[in-house]
Protein backbone atom coordinates (compact mmCIF):
# COMPACT_ATOMS: atom_id res chain seq x y z
CA UNK A 1 0.00 0.00 0.00
CA UNK A 2 1.15 3.51 -0.83
CA UNK A 3 0.21 6.81 0.46
CA UNK A 4 1.01 10.37 -1.12
CA UNK A 5 2.61 12.77 0.99
CA UNK A 6 3.03 16.58 0.32
CA UNK A 7 6.16 17.97 1.43
CA UNK A 8 8.21 20.91 1.68
CA UNK A 9 12.20 21.75 1.33
CA UNK A 10 13.78 22.48 4.51
CA UNK A 11 16.00 25.51 4.17
CA UNK A 12 17.86 25.07 7.95
CA UNK A 13 18.56 21.96 9.49
CA UNK A 14 19.58 21.03 13.45
CA UNK A 15 17.65 20.44 16.59
CA UNK A 16 16.55 23.73 17.25
CA UNK A 17 15.02 24.52 13.38
CA UNK A 18 13.66 20.86 13.94
CA UNK A 19 11.80 21.84 17.29
CA UNK A 20 10.58 24.61 15.49
CA UNK A 21 8.87 22.65 12.76
CA UNK A 22 7.54 20.41 15.47
CA UNK A 23 5.74 23.52 17.10
CA UNK A 24 4.26 24.78 13.79
CA UNK A 25 3.09 20.67 13.47
CA UNK A 26 5.18 19.27 10.97
CA UNK A 27 7.40 16.69 10.95
CA UNK A 28 11.45 16.92 10.19
CA UNK A 29 12.61 14.62 6.97
CA UNK A 30 15.33 13.16 5.51
CA UNK A 31 15.22 11.44 1.74
CA UNK A 32 18.30 10.03 0.40
CA UNK A 33 19.52 7.10 -1.65
CA UNK A 34 20.23 6.37 -5.10
CA UNK A 35 23.58 7.82 -4.83
CA UNK A 36 21.46 11.34 -5.25
CA UNK A 37 21.87 14.32 -2.20
CA UNK A 38 20.53 13.95 1.01
CA UNK A 39 17.25 16.27 0.95
CA UNK A 40 16.17 17.29 4.01
CA UNK A 41 12.31 17.83 3.85
CA UNK A 42 9.13 18.58 6.31
CA UNK A 43 5.62 16.96 6.32
CA UNK A 44 2.74 17.44 8.14
CA UNK A 45 2.12 15.73 11.03
CA UNK A 46 -1.43 14.45 10.20
CA UNK A 47 -0.07 13.28 6.80
CA UNK A 48 2.83 11.23 7.99
CA UNK A 49 0.96 9.75 10.80
CA UNK A 50 -2.04 8.95 8.48
CA UNK A 51 0.61 7.13 6.73
CA UNK A 52 1.75 5.40 9.93
CA UNK A 53 -1.60 3.88 10.29
CA UNK A 54 -2.41 2.99 6.93
CA UNK A 55 0.45 0.62 7.34
CA UNK A 56 2.48 2.36 4.34
CA UNK A 57 5.93 1.20 3.87
CA UNK A 58 6.18 2.77 0.76
CA UNK A 59 5.31 6.41 0.22
CA UNK A 60 5.09 8.71 -2.87
CA UNK A 61 6.63 12.00 -2.17
CA UNK A 62 5.47 15.35 -3.42
CA UNK A 63 5.80 18.89 -3.55
CA UNK A 64 9.48 20.09 -3.28
CA UNK A 65 10.41 16.42 -4.59
CA UNK A 66 8.39 13.86 -6.39
CA UNK A 67 9.62 9.80 -5.91
CA UNK A 68 8.82 7.10 -4.17
CA UNK A 69 10.42 6.70 -1.01
CA UNK A 70 10.45 3.62 1.15
CA UNK A 71 10.20 4.54 5.01
CA UNK A 72 13.35 3.33 6.27
CA UNK A 73 12.89 4.23 9.82
CA UNK A 74 10.57 6.76 12.44
CA UNK A 75 11.39 8.11 15.21
CA UNK A 76 8.87 9.08 18.02
CA UNK A 77 8.29 10.83 21.17
CA UNK A 78 8.35 9.63 24.93
CA UNK A 79 5.23 7.83 24.93
CA UNK A 80 5.12 6.99 21.41
CA UNK A 81 2.54 9.10 19.97
CA UNK A 82 3.65 11.68 17.61
CA UNK A 83 6.93 11.03 15.40
CA UNK A 84 9.75 13.12 15.59
CA UNK A 85 11.67 12.49 12.48
CA UNK A 86 11.11 10.63 9.75
CA UNK A 87 13.91 8.79 7.08
CA UNK A 88 12.84 8.17 3.27
CA UNK A 89 15.42 6.05 1.16
CA UNK A 90 14.47 6.94 -2.67
CA UNK A 91 13.46 3.68 -4.55
CA UNK A 92 12.24 2.30 -7.77
CA UNK A 93 9.03 -0.43 -7.78
CA UNK A 94 11.81 -2.94 -9.26
CA UNK A 95 14.50 -2.37 -6.22
CA UNK A 96 14.77 -5.18 -3.60
CA UNK A 97 15.08 -3.69 -0.39
CA UNK A 98 15.84 -5.17 3.06
CA UNK A 99 12.20 -5.21 5.48
CA UNK A 100 11.65 -6.26 8.42
CA UNK A 101 7.63 -7.21 8.58
CA UNK A 102 5.57 -8.40 11.63
CA UNK A 103 4.38 -11.83 12.39
CA UNK A 104 0.75 -12.30 12.63
CA UNK A 105 -0.61 -15.76 14.51
CA UNK A 106 -3.76 -16.80 12.31
CA UNK A 107 -5.86 -19.84 13.47
CA UNK A 108 -6.64 -21.69 16.72
CA UNK A 109 -3.64 -23.72 18.14
CA UNK A 110 -5.12 -27.23 19.82
CA UNK A 111 -1.85 -26.87 21.80
CA UNK A 112 -3.63 -23.80 23.58
CA UNK A 113 -7.21 -25.38 23.88
CA UNK A 114 -4.80 -28.22 25.67
CA UNK A 115 -3.36 -26.01 28.46
CA UNK A 116 -0.25 -24.88 26.93
CA UNK A 117 1.11 -21.38 26.40
CA UNK A 118 1.74 -20.27 22.95
CA UNK A 119 4.61 -17.33 22.52
CA UNK A 120 5.19 -15.75 20.15
CA UNK A 121 9.48 -15.63 20.26
CA UNK A 122 9.97 -13.54 16.72
CA UNK A 123 7.99 -10.61 16.68
CA UNK A 124 9.02 -9.59 13.17
CA UNK A 125 11.41 -11.15 10.71
CA UNK A 126 14.10 -9.63 8.12
CA UNK A 127 13.28 -9.97 4.74
CA UNK A 128 14.63 -9.35 1.23
CA UNK A 129 11.87 -8.47 -1.85
CA UNK A 130 11.01 -5.95 -4.56
CA UNK A 131 9.33 -2.50 -2.78
CA UNK A 132 6.31 -2.84 -4.74
CA UNK A 133 6.09 -6.41 -2.81
CA UNK A 134 6.54 -5.59 0.58
CA UNK A 135 4.34 -7.81 2.71
CA UNK A 136 1.80 -5.91 5.78
CA UNK A 137 2.19 -8.73 7.72
CA UNK A 138 3.54 -12.66 7.67
CA UNK A 139 1.03 -15.42 8.48
CA UNK A 140 2.08 -18.18 11.25
CA UNK A 141 -0.35 -20.63 10.96
CA UNK A 142 -0.83 -21.99 14.41
CA UNK A 143 -4.06 -24.39 13.19
CA UNK A 144 -1.91 -27.12 14.10
CA UNK A 145 0.47 -26.56 16.72
CA UNK A 146 0.84 -28.76 19.60
CA UNK A 147 2.26 -28.74 23.27
CA UNK A 148 6.00 -28.82 23.17
CA UNK A 149 6.01 -27.51 19.12
CA UNK A 150 7.55 -24.91 17.79
CA UNK A 151 6.75 -23.39 13.95
CA UNK A 152 10.42 -22.21 12.75
CA UNK A 153 11.07 -19.51 10.30
CA UNK A 154 11.78 -21.81 7.14
CA UNK A 155 7.75 -22.57 8.31
CA UNK A 156 6.50 -19.66 7.45
CA UNK A 157 5.33 -18.86 3.93
CA UNK A 158 7.14 -16.14 1.76
CA UNK A 159 5.53 -13.92 -0.73
CA UNK A 160 7.20 -14.62 -4.10
CA UNK A 161 10.68 -13.52 -4.91
CA UNK A 162 11.40 -12.92 -0.90
CA UNK A 163 14.32 -13.89 0.54
CA UNK A 164 14.84 -14.35 3.79
CA UNK A 165 17.24 -12.93 6.11
CA UNK A 166 17.60 -14.58 9.43
CA UNK A 167 18.58 -18.31 10.19
CA UNK A 168 15.74 -20.34 9.22
CA UNK A 169 15.76 -22.68 12.24
CA UNK A 170 15.18 -19.93 14.15
CA UNK A 171 12.12 -20.55 16.28
CA UNK A 172 8.91 -18.04 15.69
CA UNK A 173 6.29 -19.46 17.36
CA UNK A 174 5.93 -21.91 20.01
CA UNK A 175 3.59 -23.86 22.25
CA UNK A 176 4.79 -24.54 25.83
CA UNK A 177 3.05 -26.24 29.28
CA UNK A 178 3.46 -23.63 31.73
CA UNK A 179 6.20 -23.80 34.02
CA UNK A 180 5.18 -24.10 37.37
CA UNK A 181 6.95 -22.23 40.06
CA UNK A 182 9.06 -24.27 42.94
CA UNK A 183 7.94 -23.24 46.11
CA UNK A 184 9.44 -20.19 47.59
CA UNK A 185 12.06 -20.20 49.90
CA UNK A 186 10.56 -20.07 53.40
CA UNK A 187 13.36 -18.37 55.42
CA UNK A 188 13.51 -14.65 52.65
CA UNK A 189 15.89 -12.78 53.47
CA UNK A 190 15.45 -9.67 55.24
CA UNK A 191 17.76 -7.56 53.69
CA UNK A 192 19.68 -7.62 50.29
CA UNK A 193 23.84 -8.32 50.88
CA UNK A 194 26.08 -5.18 50.94
CA UNK A 195 29.14 -5.19 48.82
CA UNK A 196 32.32 -5.06 50.89
CA UNK A 197 30.87 -4.26 54.76
CA UNK A 198 31.99 -7.31 55.73
CA UNK A 199 35.91 -7.40 54.93
CA UNK A 200 35.16 -3.53 56.20
CA UNK A 201 34.18 -4.51 58.84
CA UNK A 202 36.48 -7.02 59.57
CA UNK A 203 39.46 -4.18 59.19
CA UNK A 204 37.88 -2.12 62.00
CA UNK A 205 38.19 -4.88 64.04
CA UNK A 206 41.28 -5.91 63.42
CA UNK A 207 42.47 -1.76 63.60
CA UNK A 208 40.87 -1.61 66.88
CA UNK A 209 42.27 -4.89 68.48
CA UNK A 210 45.70 -3.20 67.68
CA UNK B 1 7.89 -12.47 47.92
CA UNK B 2 8.40 -8.47 47.02
CA UNK B 3 11.37 -7.99 44.64
CA UNK B 4 14.57 -6.30 46.04
CA UNK B 5 17.67 -6.20 44.98
CA UNK B 6 20.54 -9.65 45.54
CA UNK B 7 23.47 -7.24 46.48
CA UNK B 8 23.55 -3.60 46.97
CA UNK B 9 26.86 -1.42 47.31
CA UNK B 10 25.52 0.83 49.73
CA UNK B 11 22.19 -0.07 51.91
CA UNK B 12 20.54 3.81 52.10
CA UNK B 13 20.20 6.13 48.46
CA UNK B 14 19.29 9.73 48.59
CA UNK B 15 15.90 10.28 47.71
CA UNK B 16 16.92 12.08 43.97
CA UNK B 17 14.53 14.16 42.08
CA UNK B 18 12.57 12.60 39.07
CA UNK B 19 13.53 15.08 36.06
CA UNK B 20 12.71 14.52 32.11
CA UNK B 21 11.01 11.47 30.61
CA UNK B 22 12.06 7.97 29.98
CA UNK B 23 14.06 7.46 26.94
CA UNK B 24 14.71 3.81 27.64
CA UNK B 25 12.37 1.13 28.63
CA UNK B 26 9.68 3.28 27.09
CA UNK B 27 8.67 0.63 24.06
CA UNK B 28 6.73 -2.27 24.16
CA UNK B 29 9.70 -4.85 23.44
CA UNK B 30 8.37 -8.55 25.00
CA UNK B 31 4.84 -8.45 24.48
CA UNK B 32 2.03 -7.15 22.37
CA UNK B 33 0.29 -5.05 25.28
CA UNK B 34 1.75 -2.88 27.58
CA UNK B 35 1.11 -0.28 30.69
CA UNK B 36 2.77 2.89 30.21
CA UNK B 37 3.34 5.26 32.86
CA UNK B 38 2.26 8.84 32.55
CA UNK B 39 3.73 10.58 35.47
CA UNK B 40 6.73 10.16 38.07
CA UNK B 41 7.06 8.47 40.97
CA UNK B 42 7.97 5.31 42.85
CA UNK B 43 6.54 1.86 42.71
CA UNK B 44 7.47 0.26 45.80
CA UNK B 45 8.42 -3.13 45.50
CA UNK B 46 4.87 -4.38 47.54
CA UNK B 47 2.99 -2.66 44.87
CA UNK B 48 4.82 -4.05 41.82
CA UNK B 49 4.46 -7.42 43.26
CA UNK B 50 -0.09 -6.35 43.90
CA UNK B 51 -0.09 -5.88 40.53
CA UNK B 52 1.73 -8.84 38.91
CA UNK B 53 -0.65 -10.67 41.45
CA UNK B 54 -3.94 -9.04 39.83
CA UNK B 55 -2.92 -9.72 36.45
CA UNK B 56 -2.23 -13.44 37.07
CA UNK B 57 -5.21 -14.04 38.53
CA UNK B 58 -6.64 -12.78 35.61
CA UNK B 59 -4.91 -14.39 33.48
CA UNK B 60 -4.59 -17.47 34.73
CA UNK B 61 -2.17 -19.64 32.54
CA UNK B 62 -3.41 -18.15 29.71
CA UNK B 63 -0.78 -15.71 28.22
CA UNK B 64 2.59 -14.31 29.92
CA UNK B 65 2.60 -11.61 32.01
CA UNK B 66 6.05 -9.53 32.04
CA UNK B 67 7.66 -6.96 34.89
CA UNK B 68 9.27 -3.87 33.34
CA UNK B 69 10.60 -2.48 36.35
CA UNK B 70 12.61 -3.70 39.54
CA UNK B 71 12.99 -1.72 42.51
CA UNK B 72 16.62 -0.87 42.62
CA UNK B 73 16.05 2.00 45.01
CA UNK B 74 15.65 1.73 48.89
CA UNK B 75 13.85 4.23 50.71
CA UNK B 76 14.18 4.60 54.56
CA UNK B 77 11.49 6.00 57.22
CA UNK B 78 12.51 7.51 60.64
CA UNK B 79 9.74 5.54 63.72
CA UNK B 80 7.23 7.66 64.84
CA UNK B 81 7.87 10.12 67.75
CA UNK B 82 11.54 10.31 67.41
CA UNK B 83 13.98 13.12 68.06
CA UNK B 84 15.26 15.52 65.68
CA UNK B 85 19.00 13.76 64.07
CA UNK B 86 20.55 10.68 65.47
CA UNK B 87 20.95 10.41 61.27
CA UNK B 88 19.06 8.99 58.24
CA UNK B 89 16.64 6.50 59.04
CA UNK B 90 16.51 2.48 58.34
CA UNK B 91 15.45 1.07 54.83
CA UNK B 92 11.90 0.47 54.82
CA UNK B 93 11.20 -0.78 51.89
CA UNK B 94 12.42 -0.99 48.32
CA UNK B 95 10.84 1.19 45.21
CA UNK B 96 11.53 1.08 41.38
CA UNK B 97 11.93 4.85 39.98
CA UNK B 98 9.64 5.64 37.34
CA UNK B 99 9.63 7.89 34.74
CA UNK B 100 6.89 9.20 32.70
CA UNK B 101 7.18 6.87 29.38
CA UNK B 102 8.51 3.71 31.27
CA UNK B 103 6.70 0.27 30.51
CA UNK B 104 5.45 -0.94 33.45
CA UNK B 105 4.32 -4.30 32.74
CA UNK B 106 3.40 -5.93 29.04
CA UNK B 107 1.33 -9.07 28.08
CA UNK B 108 1.59 -11.29 25.34
CA UNK B 109 -0.32 -14.09 24.23
CA UNK B 110 -3.97 -12.60 24.67
CA UNK B 111 -6.61 -10.99 22.95
CA UNK B 112 -6.64 -6.86 23.00
CA UNK B 113 -10.01 -7.17 25.09
CA UNK B 114 -8.59 -9.58 27.38
CA UNK B 115 -5.58 -7.29 27.61
CA UNK B 116 -7.41 -3.90 28.41
CA UNK B 117 -9.45 -5.78 31.19
CA UNK B 118 -6.15 -7.36 32.83
CA UNK B 119 -4.29 -4.30 32.45
CA UNK B 120 -6.92 -1.91 33.47
CA UNK B 121 -7.44 -4.26 36.69
CA UNK B 122 -3.49 -3.94 37.70
CA UNK B 123 -3.87 0.13 36.74
CA UNK B 124 -5.82 0.42 39.85
CA UNK B 125 -3.15 -0.52 41.87
CA UNK B 126 -0.59 1.80 40.30
CA UNK B 127 0.25 5.18 42.68
CA UNK B 128 1.13 6.72 38.97
CA UNK B 129 -1.51 7.80 36.37
CA UNK B 130 -1.02 4.72 33.33
CA UNK B 131 -2.41 4.02 29.84
CA UNK B 132 -2.79 1.53 27.79
CA UNK B 133 -0.52 0.85 24.53
CA UNK B 134 0.51 -1.23 22.08
CA UNK B 135 3.27 -3.44 20.00
CA UNK B 136 4.66 -0.81 17.21
CA UNK B 137 6.35 -2.49 14.22
CA UNK B 138 7.76 1.20 12.88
Amino acid sequence: MSDSLECVARTSTGSRESRRLRRQGMVPAILYGHGEACVPLAAPREAVAAAVRHGSRIVELKGAVKTSALVREMQWDTFGVEPIHVDFVRVSASDRVHVKVPIDLKGECPGQRAGGIVSLVLHEIAIECTADAIPDKLHAMVGHLEVGGAIKVHDLELPKGAKLLVDADEVVVSCTKPIEKAAEAAAATAEPEVIGRKAAEEGEKAEAGE
Amino acid sequence: MALMPKRVKHRKSQRGRIRGDATRGNRVVFGEFGLQAEQPGWLPAATIEAGRIAAQQYLRTEGRLFVRVFPHKSITSIPLETRMGKGKGEPEYWAAVVKPGTILYEIAGVTEEAARVCLARLAHKMPVRVRFVKRRSM
